[in-house]
């Protein structure tokens, strides 16, 4: 582990089989190249009786990087929730590396978690620690020694074009700025699945373009599976394998990037054109009666 | 009709609430068994509220003690006992006013603080961030503020005590020309450890209240901003209620 670069010739273990050989109980580690590494089935989720999720079901094989693409409010980050195990699915079937993980114990999850990797839509930077801190946080947990933490965590932030921030404190940052912490947080422990929740937004289209180069890399060096929630067609054309349009609940498609591109659909063209006029109907994004309220409160973790 | 509507909203808070703090007690106590406990966490969490609250808890105290010396005095001048305000002013510190008025102050202090805290954590998803980055937020936020709040209250209130005692001896010897000595003597003479204790095992229910009350609320805060705004004005609110109602029942429990 002495060779931290992602672009070094070293090729590091993800994070996922320390883990799991680690526990105890839990299974040995999982390497089979043919199982799907996430799978849902049928899943079901409604808030206030209004159907977000309606019957959802798709796959990611290993390796796989899939971007959800979709209007907003659409339910994209609800899906990623649900997949994480912060929102339960009303029905339905997650199952990651074929375990479904609301089976089990909350011991279990977490033993499990440091596999996976998450950047938030709003980036949920933790503001009362600095920086460096922020994207060293698992190494941390895993009482690595803290000098070793922040060479890794400087250089995370090196990767994503951020060096010497690593003392300010995140309500320093720019929201951009912000993005980019959370993407090297997200990747700082090397999981072998990262969501990213629309890892461009906010971002300028140079910032834009070296993280889209950062992700591919990523994806081709670490042989990472990732779920992307993207609007961004140059991000979807360099770096998915599959796409998933969601839209009323349902998967609309699911195709490759090329198919994006020459598909004669009017729904998936509108959107993938950007144009206001069209077959979309808006009605139901902004539908606002989906509001966290407190029946909700028992579901989050 | 005003008054029917203000008492249907607080129903539905209360029914609210009563959902809430069992199902964070519930999680609390699942983890209470097993290790990471966080430790570094809670030192920081018990300084965090010793610094808070020193200060109100201090001042509020001292002039308590004033106002019980002044007070009684009229009470006991009329019939010529002034030799026993001493002993009213100790045992009503000691027993009662010490661990509400701290308690009441450290929930607006230190309660308003958990709960926004978190409530910001939640609201910004960085509470569903610590989950992902393998931390369970339970053990992580919750327990450090809950174990901090209640280890730190009956240490809030040995010094309130000790504060308030010496406020009213001032007042009584300095401005009431009372004799020290035996202000003092009447100041203990009366006393039983129970009265001591009972203000300490209150002050650590007082804490458990706000810690658990402010935590969930926080920790199950919805609804952006407002909503932050909207759980830290229940947390005071709520534990400031029930500590005078918890009082209230541990005072008759505790004379039986
Ligand atoms: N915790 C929640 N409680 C209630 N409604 C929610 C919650 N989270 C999301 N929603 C609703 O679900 C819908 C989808 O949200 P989201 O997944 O964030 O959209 P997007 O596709 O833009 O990421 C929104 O209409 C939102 O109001
Ligand atoms: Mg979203």
């Amino acid at each position: 582990m002495s060779d931290h670069s992602l672009f070094g010739p070293t090729q590091i273990a993800p994070n996922c089989e320390k883990t799991v050989k680690q526990g105890g109980d839990a299974a040995k580690p999982f390497d089979d190249q043919t199982a799907p590494k996430i799978s849902l089935r049928n899943v079901h989720k409604s808030f206030k009786g209004r159907k977000v999720l309606d019957n959802i079901s798709m796959e990611i094989m290993p390796g796989e990087s899939h971007i959800v693409i979709g209007l907003s409010g659409a339910g994209k980050s609800v899906l990623i929730k649900c997949i994480l195990g912060l929102l339960r699915p009303d029905s339905g079937t997650i199952l990651i590396n074929d375990e479904d993980w609301f089976d089990m114990s909350i011991e279990e999850r977490l033993r499990r978690m440091p596999c996976i990797g998450v950047l938030f839509q709003g980036a949920a930077l933790f503001d009362s620690m600095c920086v460096w801190e922020n994207v060293a946080f698992v190494l941390l947990q895993q009482s690595m020694p803290r000098a070793d933490a922040r060479k890794q965590a400087e250089q995370m932030l090196e990767m994503v074009g951020l060096p010497d921030i690593g003392d300010k404190m995140p309500a320093e940052l720019s929201g951009g700025m912000k993005k980019r912490v959370g993407l090297a947080r997200a990747i700082c422990h090397r999981p072998e699945i990262i969501f990213y929740d629309e890892p461009l937004a906010g971002l300028d289209p140079v910032m834009s373009d070296v993280i889209t180069i950062l992700l591919k890399r990523l994806h081709e060096t670490m042989n990472v599976t990732s779920l992307t929630i993207a609007h961004n067609m140059k991000l979807v054309q360099a770096f998915s394998d599959q796409v998933s349009m969601l839209y009323e609940g349902k998967i609309y498609a699911q195709i490759s990037a090329q198919e994006l591109q020459e598909t004669k659909d009017p729904l998936i063209r509108q959107f993938v054109e950007g144009r206001a006029e069209g077959p979309i109907r808006f009605g139901f994004e902004s539908d606002m009666s989906g509001q966290p309220g407190a029946n909700d409160k028992e579901e989050v973790i | 009709m005003l008054i029917l509507q203000s008492i249907g909203a607080a129903t539905e808070r209360l029914a609210h609430a009563f959902g809430l703090y069992p199902l964070m007690m519930a999680k609390v106590l699942a983890r209470m068994r097993k290790p990471p406990w966080f430790f570094a966490l809670i030192i920081r969490q018990c300084e965090k509220v010793g610094v808070q609250s020193l200060p109100v808890a201090l001042l509020t105290a001292v002039f308590t003690g004033m106002v019980m010396a002044l007070q009684s005095w009229v009470a006991f001048h009329r019939f010529g006992a002034e030799s026993m305000i001493a002993t009213v002013v100790s045992l009503s510190i000691l027993r009662e006013l010490g661990p509400v008025l701290v308690g009441l102050m450290v929930a607006g202090r230190v309660g308003a603080s958990f709960a926004a805290e978190l409530g910001t954590m939640r609201v910004s998803e960085q509470i569903d961030a610590l989950w992902t980055l393998s931390t369970d937020p339970v053990r992580y936020l919750v327990m450090p503020r809950l174990i901090a709040v209640i280890v730190m209250m009956p240490l809030l209130v040995v010094l309130a005590d000790a504060v308030g005692m010496f406020g009213g001896y001032v007042i009584s010897v300095h401005v009431l020309d009372q004799n020290p000595h035996t202000y003092l003597r009447n100041s203990f003479e009366y006393l039983q450890l129970i009265d001591f204790y009972s203000g300490l095992l209150k002050a650590a229910v007082f804490g458990f209240i706000i810690g658990l009350v402010s935590c969930a609320e926080g920790y199950y805060c919805a609804g952006g901003a407002a909503g932050v705004g909207q759980a830290t004005t229940r947390a005071v609110v709520i534990s400031a209620m029930s500590i005078l109602i918890a009082d209230y029942i541990l005072t008759a429990w505790i004379f039986q």
